[in-house]
């Protein structure tokens, strides 16, 4: 146990040197283009994770809480020139109040009730910033002014701060996460979602878990939209509220592994690589190959390792740990 | 005022019935299978191309065309039963939820490949034809579709409710265990209900195919639509979906007659938000408090 944790501190050590100094050996940046859509798909995930993974509450609507921290941070720039930092964190308070009243409609429902429930509310979402064309630009939506280098308003040259700034997100996170993962609330979100009746009979009180977890999983989303806009300097309800966000950060959870810290930074870093991959070998003419590339990987996890591939990681290290004693 | 009230409704009713066929074949996957098919969308679109290439390559009328996609689609949906949906059953939601899910993003992203994003249209003769009442109007092929998704309604009714498949379909979802032991065959049963289910798919794909373009994600509109139906009316409860669906059309149509062209999708979801929020428990929500 102490050897082995040693080596996890050093591995991460390890991790932590390569990630600081990866932009300044990579300069293509297209490669660091890559890097940061697999960053930011990590921290999505990982947020995703806390809810959709631990306590195995299945949405499809994260983003809701993407596009609501998209636009509280634009709009809060554009009409009142206020920095993207605070809209960040502001987006994040937006989304966290959100998802109240928005958990209130869908915890009460189960399985797949809960699933169609959280995607008719970010689509419900979508509908509203796509009617409100003179508050929020409607379906055209706008370009984000650029600066140049200015950043305090989170607007840098180059690619290399942008990775930056996504690698701290996704600290953030992981942190968020593990310390959650230790507590007795992430003991309790676990038996949540093994069985929530059982859970809640032992005592656990779990609409009240579920609302804090569920809180600080929309405030990452957002922080995440917030992001990501500033990133592409561009905003509009079908891009800050795809359906599509919401299936990656369930994806990418999935196919690494759900409830577990690392597994949706392992599955995005093979989704994001095999999407890289098809898109070099195919050119940009790819509409649909990815997803398509996708599904199947996910179809193939799903039916032959539902654990993902942390579960398979696990199963070999602990086989390589506690061999199988010879049969007698 | 009151003919565009009258128009509006009548509006909404043919094309509800249309919703009605994608969400009963939802719900009556839910009821005897109990899975949530998120990808019975696509099997609409799969529906619409059959028609689409029928009609374009053999000159075959999309509404003929049903003998075809109907039978296909019911093939399809044994064939996936049995070789992908059979393996994600149990007590777990996850798997369940995604697979079909990832079936649907599958089906979907094929297409895309196979077909590209571009709108197919057949024209027929009957496509631009309409039954003028007074100072209603009444689309034809519209009509058409209707009546033959209620007749396809009815014929499903009467199976489950008159023969012994049907009833066997009817036990297994009420308690499959004790149907088991009543010697049903639990696995032969779930795949003509998933059959069957996809057939009325395959069915709505033909119906709407001499009035609206095919194109990859057109199973989309279908089946948010369906999912709310199917939740109005009470997961697996066929007359539910189909009262819903109608219901649905009617309120989709109204809110586009009377709060503007982009707000028919808007009031739908009002529908669903309000009675998540005020009657959770008669949605019908397995274990929804």
């Amino acid at each position: 146990m102490q050897t082995s944790t040693k080596w996890k501190w050093l591995a991460l050590a390890i991790l932590a040197a390569v990630m600081l100094l990866l932009p300044q050996v990579v300069k293509s940046s297209f490669a660091i283009d890559i890097f940061i859509r697999i960053l930011l798909f990590s921290f999505i995930g990982v947020a995703w994770n806390l809810m959709g993974g631990y306590a195995k509450q299945l949405s499809l609507g994260h983003a809701a809480y993407f596009g609501l921290g998209a636009y509280t941070s634009t709009l809060m720039q554009i009409d009142f020139g206020i920095s993207p930092w605070i809209g960040m964190v502001a987006g994040g308070i937006v989304a966290a109040l959100a998802s109240l009243p928005i958990g209130w409609l869908c915890f009460r429902l189960r399985g797949p009730y809960f699933t169609i429930a959280t995607i008719a509310t970010a689509q419900a979402l979508m509908l509203i910033f796509l009617k409100f064309r003179d508050f929020a630009w409607g379906a055209e939506g706008t370009t984000i002014p650029n600066l140049g280098s200015s950043p305090l308003m989170m607007q840098f040259e180059g690619k290399a701060a942008y990775y930056y700034v996504v690698l701290g997100l996704l600290t953030l996170g992981l942190l968020i996460t593990w310390r959650i993962e230790r507590s007795w609330i992430g003991y309790y979100l676990v038996a949540i979602g093994e069985d929530e009746e059982a859970a809640e009979a032992v005592g656990v009180n779990a609409p009240r878990i579920k609302r804090d977890i569920y809180m600080i999983s929309a405030f990452l989303t957002a922080m995440a939209g917030t992001f990501y806009t500033q990133y592409i300097y561009f905003i509009d309800p079908a891009t800050a509220f795809s359906f599509s966000i919401s299936i990656e950060a369930a994806l990418v959870s999935i196919v690494g592994g759900i409830g577990t810290l690392w597994g949706p930074v392992i599955g995005t870093v093979l989704l994001e690589t095999a999407s890289a991959l098809l898109q070099s070998w195919l050119g940009s003419n790819t509409g649909g190959i990815q997803l398509t590339v996708y599904s199947l990987i996910l179809m193939a996890v799903i039916l032959w390792r539902p654990t993902g591939l942390m579960g398979m990681l696990n199963e070999v290290w602990q086989r390589r740990a506690h061999p199988k004693p010879a049969r007698a | 005022m009151l003919e565009t009230v009258v128009q509006a409704v009548i509006n909404g009713l043919l094309i509800g019935g249309i919703y009605a066929l994608v969400s009963i074949g939802v719900t009556l996957i839910f009821g005897v299978v109990k899975i949530v098919n998120f990808a019975q969308g696509e099997f609409v679109m799969i529906g619409m191309y059959i028609s689409f290439f029928l009609a374009t390559q053999f000159g075959i009328d999309p509404l003929l065309s049903l003998v075809v996609s109907m039978p296909t689609l019911f093939v399809l949906g044994v064939l996936i039963q049995h070789f992908l949906i059979r393996r994600v059953l149990g007590p777990n939601d996850m798997p369940q939820i995604f697979l079909t899910f990832a079936l649907s993003l599958l089906l979907l992203n094929l297409a895309l490949l196979l077909f590209s994003a571009n709108y197919r249209t057949v024209h027929t003769s009957y496509s631009d034809e309409a039954i003028h009442l007074g100072g209603l109007y009444i689309p034809v092929a519209k009509l058409i579709a209707f009546v033959v998704a209620m007749a396809l309604s009815g014929l499903l009714w009467l199976f489950l409710h008159t023969t012994d498949l049907g009833r066997a379909m009817r036990a297994a979802s009420q308690n499959r265990d004790v149907a088991t032991l009543m010697g049903i065959n639990p696995n032969r049963v779930f795949a003509v209900a998933f059959g069957a289910a996809l057939a009325l798919a395959g069915a709505a794909g033909s119906l709407l195919m001499p009035f609206y373009s095919a194109y990859p994600f057109v199973g989309q509109v279908f089946v948010l639509m369906a999912f709310v139906a199917v939740v109005l009316g009470t997961l697996g409860n066929v007359v539910g979906a189909l009262v819903a669906s109608l219901m649905m059309g009617v309120a989709e149509s109204l809110g586009i007659q009377f709060v503007g062209a982009d707000s028919g999708l808007i009031v739908v979801f009002a529908m669903l938000l309000l009675t998540l929020a005020f009657k959770p428990s008669g949605l019908g929500g397995r274990r929804a408090r």
